[in-house]
This record gives structure tokens, C-alpha cells and sequence, in this order.
């Protein structure tokens, strides 16, 4: 029997007004003409709560270029969901946050690229730290729960002291410093993202540090994989407690899974959310333990760590079926030790195209 | 050397020794409500109960009988033997003139999670060290007697509703803590024998220190007023309850959303405490319980608690 999910990942739409070269959206955006619209999202939200899901997170792309958001945000709050927006800070505004807070919305995070403004929207490929910035004030006078949310890289890491005091300067309860993820478009930039195990040293120490001085914000910062030697419990396990909807109507165990060769998925409305999520062959590819292989299948942390992420596996190993490569029992470690050596300061990376 | 060792331990207590903590910063500048003044002494009884066994633990290490026979004297100021009250049974009297239930209190079933700890890491401390690092960290006695003096005036003066008689514990130690603390004193400066003696006797006392600390903040905590965190909702789905947030959701057993539906930040911990044992009088341990379960939440930042201070 499958699991009963907790959390709906609602990616509204994959377009964007940022072109972040760390961007784990597919890189062929334009293969994804349709968009579900919000009756078909009120729709994904009411199924969502009668298979368990209570909170909704709101995501893209920006699904603040998305002029019906208003109307999905009640949506998701008509269906009993905790509604959480994961915006890039625009287009969206104050006046237009209010709203969304009158509508049922419950909780911001709010990206952010650098901890100043010129280096931030560098990265970003796009003018967009003054919008973040008031876009977090408002969130403050709005008395909304505001999480930060970095995504660290060669470029940035080394402020990351300096990132957890601009997140607690804005009033931020909880600042997640995510390392990136080497998917989509960062997959295709890690040469130049990779950080060096010496800048992530030196991360570390400034996380501990920051959190003496800052002993009310909830500081998240986890070792990338490619420095870790155990693998994550990715997306806590695969269709066990996420589900997500992509922006054309695809329910997958995470937002990277389309990317996987031979998987079929389900894709809302055409079935209901509980077939595509109980029955869709994909979606009990990789559920349970069933489908492991050596090392995983014999491992003790295997019940920890889900045997890591099946798209890393596929990116590093060829085969999404096999141990993360980022574990060290891995036969495939190789793969993350020679991308370790491969990264280079020298390296430019390509902004992730328009949409 | 001596001179610098005693130098470098008063130097410890002069800077880090609960006196300086807010808790009794306000104890002595009578600010403190009866329910504080009745959470600490509740609290702090479990100390009491862990000094005589702590001692006991000091005996087993040493191997000169006259040390023991000095020591042990100790035991006897805590437990009490014939014909004289120990600590122990003047703390209780305490307990009764601040309107506690004395045989509630010396169960300490209702101890708060956090001072259990502290209480408890000062027996495992010196179980785990050596006779020299036990004796060093017993050295806040040094301080004891001063901080007596200042208290028994600062509850005559601020809480006269406690009875006279119930600061005999008090006036107890304004005599024995000086005298424990001088044997204790000449005791380390002649076996610290190296630098590295000395800084093992400075870490022994500086954990002392902060296990006294804790202890109060332990106590501080028990007055604080806990709520759901900010954005954070209790809500039933068919299966039960539960508390969902922007990071996380919590399934909740019965007792849980009871609890939780007690925090509504006008009650302190120790408040939500007794409420819930009232709703359960045929369980011994559901204040203790309570006390866990929000300690529990708070860690996850489901449940905030507010100091009311």
C-alpha cells in the first residue's frame, strides 16, 4: 500500500524573471507548453486533502508571474492546507502579499542570491534585490513566518556568515542555506558552482559561529553531497512523503523525476492524484526496498537514507536504479570524486535560458 | 603556584557563579512571584537529593582515611542523623512554608526536565573524574555562604509570607558552606600539583558553574509561557490531530493536543503542567510528562515559549 503523503509541491508554472545558473528546473523548458490552470489546481488541492496532504507548498519557477495565484492560494486554504509560497520576491509585492495573507496564505520563503545587492543579482542574471528586500519587509509588517532561503556555491559561500545576519536583520525565523543541488541547470554549471572543501570548511565554522549570535533564527545548513559520504534521504524517501505536481499536470516523487528515462508517470486531470499516486508505475519504481541493489540492499542506514536520490544516480552513475554515487560504499563514488577535481574557479556558467 | 590557583578558581566564581544568573538577581531583588519562589524551590529539592550521593561517590575515591572522615561529614549535613535534622528535612520545611505539598516535592516526580539534567550531570561528573577534579568542582561552597546571607535577608525583607522557620536551611549552610568550602580549598591548592592539575581543577569548577546555571534556567524556562510558534496551526484530519506548519507536521496522541490546547500563553510550563496532571489525577507522571512533550516541541519550533519576565 502506498504511503500516505504529507506535503503537495505545487510547481504553478517553470517561467521565471531570474535566470539562476543553480536553477534545478528541466533544461528543456520548452517542452512544457501547458499549464494547469487554478480550477484545475483547486481541484489537485481538494484530492491532495482526502489522500492526507496537509500543507501546500507553492513553488515554480515563480508562481507570482501567475496573475491567478490569488485564486489558488484560496484554494489550497479552502482545502485545509497550510499554504506556504517559495517566491523569488518577484513580481510579487507588498500590496499583493496582504492579499494573498487575507487569502489564506500562512507562510513566505523567500530567495535570495548573495548578501548584497550587486552580487545577488549577478547571480540572479536579473535586477532583483531591492524587491527582495521589500518584499521581505513586508512579510515582517505582515506578521507572516518568513524563511530565507540561499542556495550556496563557489560564489557566495564564503559570505555565508554575512547571509544568516542579513536573515535575521529581516526578521527571518528560519534561514535554509541549501547547497546546490546538481540537477537541471546546476548540473550543467557545476563546474563553475562546485566549491571547494576548504570554502565549505570554512561555511561550517561561520553556520556555528552565526548560531551564537543568532540563537532564535533556525540556521539549516547540511554538507553537500558531493563532501558528504552518506547519501541524503532524498525528498525523505521516494513517493513516501512528497508528492509533486509539476506545471503541466505530472505527479512525481520529486521535481527532478521527468528527467529519469523509461518512468512512466500519471499526470492530473487525466487520472485522479490517488491513482497517479498509488498506481503510476514510476511513482513504485524506486518505493520501499524492493528495487535496491548492493551496497544499499544490505546496508543498515538504508531504512535512514532511502538508498540517497535516484536523479543523482542517474546524472553520476547512468542508472537510476543504483546506490547514490555520493554514498562512499558506492562503486560509482569515482564519479563524485572526479567532478570534485573537475571544478574549477576559472569555469563561467551559463544563466538558465528565458522562458 | 598555590596563590595563583586560588586566585584563578576565585576569579572562576567571581565571574561565572550563579549569583550573577537573572534568576537570582531577581530572588534577591524581590521580584520574584510566589510561584517562581515555589518552582525554584521544587525544582532545587532534586539538587539536594544528588549531593549526599554525589559526596558518597567523592568518598569511594579517596584512599586516606582522615580526607573520608572529614568528608563524610558531609553526608551527615544532608542526610541528618540522630538527634540532628539534615539539609534534606529543613529543605522540605521550606517547601511547606513556600505552600508546597512536602511529600510531592520529595518524590520529585514533578521536576522539570532541564534541572533533572543539570542534577544529574553534576553526580556524572564526578563519577566520571578523578578525586582531585571531584573536590574542585564541590569549590562553588565558596560562594555559598555569602549568597545565604544575601537571600535570608532578601526573604525577610521581600517575602514575608514565607514563615520565619522555613529559612533554617539557610541559615544551616551560612556555616557549613564556609567550613566545606576552606577544607575543600586547602585540599586542591595541595594536590594540584602541576599546570595541568590546575587547569583540570579551573574546568572542574567552571562546569560546576554551569550546571548551577542551568539549573536556573531550567527553572526560568518553568515559568516561561508556551504557545504554538508563529504560523504554526492545530488542526484535526481523520486520522487525529495534528500541528502543521510551514516545515513540518506533527501527529498528535491524545495527550499531545491536550497539552498543547493548555499552552495558550497565559499559562507558564509549570502551569500547563499541573493543569494536565488535574485532568489525569490517576497519573503520577503527567506533569513530568507534560514537561517533556514541551520540551519536545520546542526543539522542533512547533511550540514557543515566551519568558514572561
Amino acid at each position: 500500500m502506498a504511503p500516505r503523503p504529507w506535503n503537495l509541491i505545487a510547481e504553478l508554472t517553470y517561467r521565471c524573471p531570474l535566470r539562476c545558473p543553480y536553477c534545478a528546473n528541466p533544461t528543456n523548458l520548452d517542452d512544457f507548453p501547458a499549464t494547469l490552470d487554478a480550477a484545475a489546481w483547486a481541484d489537485v488541492f481538494r484530492q491532495a486533502a482526502e489522500l492526507g496532504v496537509v500543507h501546500v507548498g507553492l513553488t515554480g519557477g515563480e508562481p507570482s508571474v501567475r496573475r491567478d495565484l490569488e485564486e489558488i492560494v484560496e484554494a489550497a486554504a479552502a482545502a485545509e492546507h497550510h499554504v506556504h509560497l517559495v517566491t523569488a520576491g518577484l513580481p510579487l509585492d507588498g500590496v499583493r502579499l496582504a492579499g494573498l495573507v487575507a487569502g489564506g496564505l500562512a507562510s513566505l520563503q523567500l530567495s535570495i542570491q548573495d548578501a548584497e545587492a550587486e552580487a545577488s543579482d549577478r547571480i540572479a542574471g536579473a535586477p532583483s534585490w531591492d524587491r527582495k528586500i521589500s518584499l521581505a519587509e513586508a512579510a515582517r509588517e505582515l506578521q507572516l513566518p518568513l524563511t530565507l532561503n540561499v542556495v550556496l556555491h563557489r560564489e557566495n559561500l564564503e559570505r555565508t556568515g554575512t547571509l544568516i545576519d542579513l536573515a535575521a536583520r529581516l526578521g527571518a525565523r528560519r534561514v535554509e542555506l541549501a547547497n546546490t543541488q546538481y540537477h537541471g541547470w546546476a548540473l550543467r554549471n557545476r563546474k563553475a558552482l562546485l566549491p571547494t572543501r576548504s570554502q565549505l570548511e570554512h561555511a561550517a565554522s561561520e553556520v556555528e559561529l552565526a548560531r551564537a549570535r543568532h540563537p532564535d533564527l533556525e540556521i539549516v545548513f547540511v554538507l553537500p553531497d558531493y563532501f558528504a559520504d552518506r547519501p541524503k534521504p532524498c525528498m525523505g524517501g521516494w513517493g513516501r512523503k512528497n508528492v509533486v505536481v509539476s506545471p503541466d499536470g505530472r505527479v512525481l516523487p520529486c521535481h527532478a523525476a521527468s528527467e529519469l528515462p523509461g518512468l512512466e508517470f500519471h499526470r492530473v486531470p487525466e487520472r485522479s492524484l490517488r491513482e497517479a499516486w498509488e498506481d503510476a508505475p514510476g511513482m513504485n519504481a524506486f518505493r520501499g526496498e524492493a528495487w535496491m541493489s548492493e551496497p544499499c540492499r544490505s546496508c543498515p542506514t538504508r531504512e535512514a537514507d532511502y538508498g540517497g536520490c535516484r536523479c543523482q544516480a542517474f546524472a553520476l552513475a547512468g542508472d537510476a536504479s543504483v546506490t547514490d554515487p555520493a554514498c562512499a560504499r558506492s562503486p560509482h563514488h569515482g564519479a563524485v570524486e572526479a567532478a570534485r577535481a573537475e571544478s574549477s574557479a576559472h569555469s563561467a556558467w551559463t544563466y538558465r535560458g528565458k522562458t | 603556584m598555590t596563590d595563583a590557583l586560588e586566585a584563578r578558581l576565585e576569579r572562576i566564581l567571581d565571574e561565572r557563579y550563579h549569583h550573577l544568573h537573572p534568576f537570582n538577581l531577581r530572588m534577591h531583588e524581590g521580584t520574584l512571584s510566589r510561584d517562581e519562589i515555589r518552582t525554584w524551590v521544587a525544582n532545587r529539592y532534586y539538587y539536594q537529593t544528588r549531593i549526599p550521593k554525589k559526596d558518597g561517590l567523592i568518598l569511594t575515591k579517596a584512599d586516606d582515611a582522615a580526607f573520608r572522615r572529614d568528608w563524610i561529614r558531609r553526608i551527615h549535613d544532608h542526610d541528618g542523623e540522630a538527634g540532628r535534622e539534615g539539609g534534606l528535612e529543613l529543605w522540605l520545611r521550606l517547601a511547606e512554608a513556600v505552600g508546597l505539598d512536602r511529600e510531592k516535592v520529595a518524590t520529585c516526580g514533578d521536576v522539570l526536565p532541564g534541572a533533572r539534567r543539570a542534577c544529574d550531570a553534576y553526580v556524572e561528573f564526578v563519577a566520571s573524574h578523578d578525586l582531585l577534579e571531584s573536590v574542585a568542582s564541590s569549590l562553588t561552597e565558596r560562594r555559598a555562604g555569602t549568597i545565604m546571607v544575601v537571600r535570608i535577608e532578601a526573604w525577610e525583607k521581600h517575602y514575608p509570607w514565607v514563615a520565619p522557620d522555613g529559612l533554617a536551611y539557610f541559615r544551616s549552610r551560612t556555616v557549613q558552606a564556609p567550613r566545606d568550602a576552606r577544607e575543600g580549598m586547602a585540599y586542591v591548592l595541595e594536590h594540584a600539583r602541576s599546570p595541568e592539575d590546575g587547569d583540570r581543577c579551573a574546568h572542574a569548577l567552571e562546569r560546576k558553574c554551569e550546571i548551577l546555571w542551568s539549573l536556573l534556567d531550567a527553572v526560568e524556562w518553568g515559568g516561561s509561557a508556551p504557545t504554538l510558534a508563529p504560523g504554526m496551526r492545530l488542526r484535526s484530519d481523520r486520522e487525529g490531530w495534528l500541528t502543521v506548519g510551514a516545515e513540518r507536521a506533527v501527529q498528535l496522541n491524545a495527550s499531545g493536543r491536550e497539552i498543547l490546547e493548555l499552552c495558550s500563553g497565559e499559562r507558564s510550563v509549570c502551569e500547563v503542567g499541573a493543569a494536565f496532571a488535574a485532568l489525569h489525577p490517576n497519573e503520577p507522571a503527567a506533569a513530568a510528562d507534560a514537561y517533556e512533550f514541551i520540551e519536545a516541541m520546542e526543539r522542533e519550533r512547533v511550540v514557543r515559549c515566551a519568558s514572561r519576565v
